[in-house]
């Protein structure tokens, strides 16, 4: 019989294969190494350390314990869940118009594109572009002064408070659900609406029992991810309330200036606090869309 | 298709143009070369950081400017809004850091100096017109020295708020609810410590007693009137702070700028003018001694002292500057008039600084912060 | 008699409306509620907008001018700032597309089980906020790296000199635009089919640098340009990495401005929205897509 094939000695390997194969993504896991992974390494092993380099719980009982680090995490929480909800529910009503609402096809491009615009507009812009709306003598506050004879300032209202910064967080809140779910509810498939509507179903029953449960996973997923969004924020906090809001991610920024806490093993275990809560609320996310995929593929 | 085509590569042109137009900044000149060796030295480390330097603050502004063209120095200004605690805790910690977060020289409140002697972060340096400094304000072994001063004052945008406070007192009335605010945080910077120790002698305080001061701005809380901001030019300019309590050099700074819009007073309090002193001194650990050596020169010079009365600063050789007739007419006339204002000494700031700082969160609770 | 009545007008009035609810023709009611939805969602997004631009032009008292925009360009601090963060996006933006396209090229031609693992380090970004990031890599990086149990230096202090400073922030904002270039990159690899393309170019004789860059590249300019102009974007408005590490970007000196003056920084945010609303358009423009989806910092 003609050979027709190479003895083994002879055969060629290619350059990279079975674990030289690797080799290829190394910058990038180097990268991620250096600059990611390492940094958060330090920060978690630094939590469980004292002043002296020992191993200690007292950090972490600390932030469970610590009055005004609670405080700090709550408050975080709090705007992180109002925004989230109401990101998430004028975003919905936003994208259900443009998708299942029935306005113009143009109307649905205008929208996405200012939504990807605001939702990156973020930062120091936006609490100056509030405060020209909101503050003092703002637009708003000078409108209803002159038309309506209503100093908002003089009925409690303060940008720099809860309300305000809020409000200012759902600028970039709602369009980041409207990019999220315009394409989940485009998933909606016509075909669904008719059957349930040949079925005898009215629009209400549709929704509720049809359109709801489909698009559930996609809103809690995304509302989460809104979630994680405000938690995370931190400069556009600070250049509306320079910390006259306490939240979590300010507290850090004083505990890196140093003038704060005298125990960085502290703000450590703060700083993961605040990675737990945003890991759980990714992975929430991620579960989510899983889930969504099954009918909106 | 194509015209998709076209787009895409008219963007990446201009795209990858500004990015080569904004790498070709404006070209530094040459720096003037000199034979003095401190300048030489300087020049050599190539950078002076400094820290806390507002440019609208006594002048700043030109001073940096001059200073960076006059020897070819750059300035890292760091943390421009900072308090003088901020300065103190920078250098604390910064110990091993040699990098551009380590600051050279520190600007602050005279109780500030000798604390910060004693925790061993300053560098001694008598510049070359030491003797002209008034020895009350100066350290004796040079660890630091007086640069200028200026007395409380209120800075108000009569835009937003027409009724003018004539004394500390007027400040609780029930017209600047939500609308006065000091400059800083009593716990840290020096200007908001000194406001509230000059209200206290309004309120049956003494220069040895601030307590009536702390009782006093409790008062100006429970009121309402009082904000959790600092001030600063910006905010008392978009009328968020319609009354800023600063020194009376910012207040007028701040008029100059806003250029009539709008419009602003500066006032100072009935009661009297409460001077504060602020001080020059260089960091123990400073990444480029000889430049923070040179920028004290400048300073101390009459240029430098003359630059600071250009910013309504009291310059602290101003006595010495007057008696060799070196003060330009222009800049003499615009200078705030100050006779007749208390100096608290060492001593009594330190007692005030320790009681301010230690009992604001007990006694008056509100939490200053930055703002916008 | 006349109590049923009510009840009976219900029917009749329930009757007709249903006879509306089922569409059997083309008649298409006017969706009145997703009108609504959008002007006041519309209305949300522009006012800011509009009070920011007019606050930008109260400069001069009692007249519209645009006093603020020349004052504001005319500050050599604001072209050196600028240029600075133009700079700094540019070799991000580079070092990017070199770090990611041959990593997402080899992942896709060579190595789908390096897929996931990837894929998760590149939603790690989000999960670490930039203000959490920046104190990891200033603890890391304020000493040096050396070999465990030596004195080898791996890397120096990067804290402590400007160099070091700079390449610290470079990785830092590619690690913010990571997600979104890998994404924009991923994607763009999917649709043009490398595997396709890679064997038509080597059957033609090409090396792999050749392939590289005149094959591929070439064919994934859209989601470079996209991912390109979200990095863009990060970077002008990045403004926790870039104060905390002393850096003199446009984020700082623009949040500096406004402590001082009121109307310039209006008319800067006004100009930051102008651009960052040119970077979206193009993006849509050019990808004829969802828009690309950014959040907070």
């Amino acid at each position: 019989m003609a050979q027709t094939t190479l003895p083994a000695s002879q055969v060629k390997r290619p350059v990279f294969s079975g674990l030289g194969k690797w080799v290829g993504v190394l910058p990038f896991f180097l990268f991620a190494i250096l600059f990611l992974i390492l940094p958060s390494m330090r920060l978690f092993v630094g939590s469980f350390t004292d002043d002296h380099g020992q191993f200690t719980l007292n950090n972490v009982i600390q932030i469970f314990t610590q009055s005004s680090i609670l405080r700090a995490y709550v408050l975080s929480i709090e705007i992180s869940a109002v925004t989230a909800l109401g990101g998430g529910i004028i975003g919905f009503l936003l994208a259900y118009s443009v998708t299942v609402g029935g306005l113009p096809k143009p109307l649905r491009s205008i929208l996405v594109t200012f939504s990807g615009v605001a939702s990156n507009f973020a930062g120091v812009p936006l609490a100056f572009a509030f405060i020209a709306t909101l503050g003092r003598t703002g637009f708003i506050s000078v409108l209803f002064k002159n038309l309506f004879h209503w100093n908002i300032y003089d009925h409690g209202f303060n940008l720099y408070g809860f309300v305000g910064l809020s409000l200012t967080y759902m600028y970039f809140q709602f369009p980041l659900m409207v990019l999220i779910m315009a394409p989940a509810l485009d998933g909606l498939k016509r075909e669904w609406r008719e059957a349930a509507e040949n079925l005898g179903a009215n629009n209400m029953q549709y929704w509720l029992r049809v359109a709801m449960p489909i698009l559930l996973p996609s809103l809690l997923g995304s509302i989460i991810l809104l979630f994680g969004n405000a938690f995370g924020a931190y400069a556009t906090a600070y250049a509306l309330t320079g910390g006259a809001l306490p939240i979590i991610t300010i507290q850090i920024g004083a505990q890196i200036r140093g003038d704060v806490l005298h125990n960085p093993g502290l703000g450590y275990a703060m700083a993961m606090g605040m990675v737990f809560i945003m890991t759980i609320s990714l992975a929430g996310y991620s579960w989510l869309q899983g889930r969504t995929e099954r009918w909106l593929r | 298709m194509h015209t998709k085509k076209l787009i895409f590569n008219l963007v990446t042109l201009l795209v990858i143009a500004t990015f080569v137009l904004s790498a070709c900044g404006p070209k530094k000149g040459a720096a003037p070369s000199s034979n003095d060796p401190l300048v030489k030295a300087a020049q050599a480390e190539g950078t002076l950081t400094t820290i806390a330097l507002p440019h609208d603050w006594c002048n700043y502004g030109e001073a940096i400017d001059t200073f960076k063209t006059k020897y070819g120095l750059e300035v890292n200004e760091l943390n421009p809004d900072g308090g003088s605690g901020d300065e103190v805790e920078a250098i604390k910690a910064n110990k091993d850091n040699k990098g551009p977060q380590a600051p050279d020289v520190i600007d602050v409140g005279f109780a500030f100096g000798p604390s910060s002697k004693a925790e061993n972060l300053l560098m001694p340096y008598k510049v070359s017109t030491w003797d002209t400094i008034p020895a009350t304000v100066k350290d004796a072994d040079g660890y630091w020295y007086g640069d200028y001063y200026g007395v409380m004052a209120f800075l108000v945008n009569t835009d937003v708020q027409s009724k003018v406070p004539q004394d500390w007192n007027d400040l609780l009335d029930p017209a600047y609810k939500g609308q006065v605010a000091l400059s800083g945080d009593p716990r840290v910077s020096n200007q908001a410590i000194q406001a509230v120790f000059a209200s206290g002698l309004a309120n049956g305080g003494t220069l040895d007693n601030s307590q009536p001061g702390l009782d006093f701005f409790a008062k100006v809380q429970q009121a309402g009137n009082l904000i959790p901001l600092i001030a600063n030019n910006g905010l008392v300019a978009k009328g968020e702070t319609p009354v800023r309590i600063t020194w009376d050099y910012n207040g007028l700074a701040a008029i100059d700028s806003f250029a009539g819009n709008p419009a602003a007073t500066v006032v100072i309090p009935k009661t009297g003018r409460f001077a504060g002193v602020y001080v020059q001194a260089i960091s123990a650990y400073a990444p480029h001694p000889n430049a923070a050596k040179l920028w004290m020169e400048f300073l101390y010079s009459d240029e430098g002292q003359i630059i600071w009365m250009k910013g309504y600063c009291h310059p602290i050789r101003e006595s010495d500057l007057r008696a060799r007739n070196v003060v330009p007419a222009d800049v003499a006339a615009k200078i705030p008039d100050v006779s007749g204002a208390v100096f608290p000494t060492l001593d009594q700031l330190n007692t005030a600084k320790s009681l301010i700082t230690g009992s604001w969160d007990s006694v008056v609770g509100a939490d200053i912060k930055k703002a916008p | 008699m006349s109590e049923e009545l009510p009840y009976g007008w219900l029917q009749f009035a329930r009757n007709r409306f249903k006879r509306q609810q089922k569409p059997r023709g083309e008649k298409r009611k006017t969706p009145v509620w997703s009108w609504v939805w959008y002007i006041l969602g519309v209305l949300y997004f522009v006012l800011p907008l509009l009070a920011t631009f007019e606050f930008s032009l109260r400069m001069k008292r009692g007249v519209y001018s645009l006093a603020a925009y020349k004052a504001a360009f005319a500050d050599p601090a604001f072209l050196q700032a600028f240029g600075y963060s133009l700079t700094l996006a540019a070799i991000t933006i580079i070092v990017s597309i070199i770090l990611v396209v041959p990593t997402a090229y080899w992942i896709r031609l060579k190595l789908p089980q390096a897929r996931r693992p990837v894929e998760l380090i590149t939603l790690l970004p989000f999960v670490i906020p930039a203000i959490i990031l920046v104190f990891g890599l200033i603890r890391i990086y304020s000493s040096p790296i050396r070999l465990p149990f030596s004195s080898v230096v791996l890397i120096d202090a990067l804290t402590t000199s400007r160099y070091g400073t700079i390449i610290l922030i470079v990785a830092g904002y590619m690690v913010l635009g990571l997600p979104y270039m890998y994404r924009s990159v991923d994607t763009g690899m999917r649709t043009v089919d490398v595997r396709t393309l890679t064997e038509a170019a080597q059957s033609l004789g090409a090396n792999w640098f050749n392939i590289m860059v005149r094959v591929i590249l070439p064919n994934i300019r859209t989601a470079l340009l996209s991912g390109a102009l979200l990095t863009f974007a990060i970077v002008v408005g990045e403004v926790v990495l870039a104060s905390y590490l002393g850096v003199p970007a446009f984020g700082p000196y623009l949040f500096l401005l406004g402590q001082h003056r009121a109307f310039e920084p209006a008319a800067l945010t006004f100009i930051t929205f102008l651009l960052t609303w040119a970077a979206m358009g193009i993006i849509q423009l050019v990808s004829g897509g969802q828009g690309q989806v950014s959040g907070a910092h």
